[in-house]
């Protein structure tokens, strides 16, 4: 596994981005590029030269949790709002459990909002990350985490 | 015509050794009875995402649920007549509120008891039952190693890691025995080591019962042999006064007792006593022609049919003395 630790620089860029579409604040993790964009977040004890040091004598396949992907606007993992759950404070879409059937089948939200990113919740569980197209939120549960059946 | 009592038979060779385990004859018809039944549906609460209080309420409204450990409120016992799949595929299980695990299975971390700051290492780690039950222990604070051999399992893993939100965990992939020379050659040590040994799986018979049918001696050998090395490779990697657990899904004594009393007699450990939710049966100290350090009995048997589990066994150690490497 690709190891690139993300600068300070660019973390501050990446809460003020995530700010302005979610209301956080702070990212309590540190932050590590994987490749494809993809940013991981972990919250284990060992500094970044401790972590460089096992990279360089063991095989890493993942470390932490895949937490965002760098396009524009930032596109949170499905699991990532839950790690910041206390800290969203705007661009919610609440759902009834009808719609968080048919959300976790994969199917699109019937829900028009002006194009952006959206956390969808039910009750206090937030259950991904979608994408208004300004007709639809186009749903971004991952296969593998979809209901079957 | 003979008629078959069972759909699977336990091979003679596997019923004689479970005899000899099991010498009372109430005791292996308890045993032979409840491992043609199906496994309980234990699910364990994943603290990292939700309450056990929390979870409860969500899961009350559609089936029934008991807590049969007061003060492991996390452990959950559906009682619900479930559809095959139906646990896996709800939404609680898809947001990772709770993990599918046997109760037996729940043992190996409830013994290494994990703490908050802990450095651990898991060295088989895949599916995850385990280490997520560890991230939860630690409150996703410390690190865990991870480690799996083959990429499909690591595959599994970190999906498993994903889904319940596990953030301070470093997956490697190595075989076990390489994994922990090099961390040990890099002086690396650890608070805790998990060695939940791959073994011959002849506690799994409710929950895989085709192992009646793959059920094999020189399996059995060949896994002992493997196991002494892994336990012996690990000690390596653990600080002095860290704590060892090793575990097994097996009841052979070649994979159990005969690896604990291998460790005793070769390593500077002290054997724990262990105090755990389940009933436990002292490990053995003599098998066949051999006798094993009268210490091996505070090692612990799960036996299916005191707890309604699958069978497990398990051993925890301290280390003592510093190991060359």
């Amino acid at each position: 596994m690709k190891i690139q630790f993300i600068k300070s620089a660019e973390k501050k860029k990446l809460v003020s981005q995530l700010n302005e579409q979610f209301g956080i604040t702070n990212i309590p993790y540190l932050l590590l590029e994987s490749g494809k964009e993809k940013v991981r977040a972990f919250s284990g004890s060992l500094s970044k030269d401790e972590i460089m040091n096992l990279r360089s004598f063991l095989n890493i396949e993942t470390m932490g949790l895949y937490f965002i992907k760098k396009e524009t606007p930032i596109r949170l993992s499905f699991d990532a709002p839950h790690l910041l759950k206390d800290q969203i404070t705007k661009n919610i879409i609440p759902i009834s459990e009808e719609q968080l059937n048919d959300w976790l089948h994969g199917s699109d939200l019937q829900v028009v909002k002006p194009s952006g990113s959206y956390i969808i919740s039910l009750n206090n569980d937030f259950v991904g990350l979608g994408k208004s197209n300004s007709s639809v939120i186009l749903n971004h549960v991952p296969k593998d985490r979809r209901l079957k059946n | 015509m003979e008629t078959r009592k069972w759909k699977y038979e336990m091979k003679p060779a596997f019923e004689s050794r479970l005899r000899k385990l099991m010498p009372s004859q109430s005791d292996f018809d308890a045993f032979e009875s409840i491992v043609h039944t199906g496994p309980e549906s234990f699910i364990r609460c994943n603290t990292l995402k939700i309450s056990p209080s929390d979870l409860l309420k969500k899961l009350e409204k559609k089936w029934t649920v008991k807590q049969p450990f007061p003060k492991h409120p996390e452990i959950m016992l559906i009682t619900t007549d479930l559809g095959p799949g139906e646990l896996g595929n709800a939404v609680e299980h898809i947001l990772g509120y709770y993990y599918v695990q046997e109760i037996s299975s729940m043992m190996s971390p409830l013994a290494l008891d994990p703490q908050p700051g802990d450095l651990i290492l898991d060295l088989f780690a895949s599916p995850g039952s385990k280490t997520t039950q560890i991230a939860a222990k630690m409150e996703n604070q410390g690190t865990i190693i991870a480690n799996d051999l083959k990429i499909g399992r690591i595959k599994i893993l970190s999906s498993n890691l994903e889904r319940t939100g596990v953030t301070n965990t470093i997956v490697t992939r190595h075989d076990a025995i390489s994994l922990c020379s090099r961390l040990a050659s890099h002086n690396i040590k650890f608070d805790k080591v998990l060695v939940d040994a791959p073994c011959s799986g002849e506690g799994t018979l409710r929950s895989s019962p085709k192992t009646f049918l793959m059920w094999n001696p020189k399996v059995i050998k060949k896994f002992s042999r493997q196991q002494k090395k892994f336990i012996a490779f690990a000690f390596k990697c653990l600080k002095v006064g860290g704590t060892l657990v090793y575990s097994t899904c097996t009841h052979s004594p070649e994979e159990n007792e005969s690896v604990i009393s291998f460790a005793l007699k070769n390593f500077p450990v002290k054997i724990e006593s262990l105090s755990l939710p389940l009933k436990c049966r002292p490990g053995i100290t003599k098998w066949e022609k051999e006798s094993y350090s009268s210490q091996t009995s505070k090692s612990c048997r799960i036996y299916p049919h005191d707890n309604n589990s699958e069978g497990f066994f398990l051993a925890k150690f301290t280390l003592l003395e510093e190991i060359e490497k």
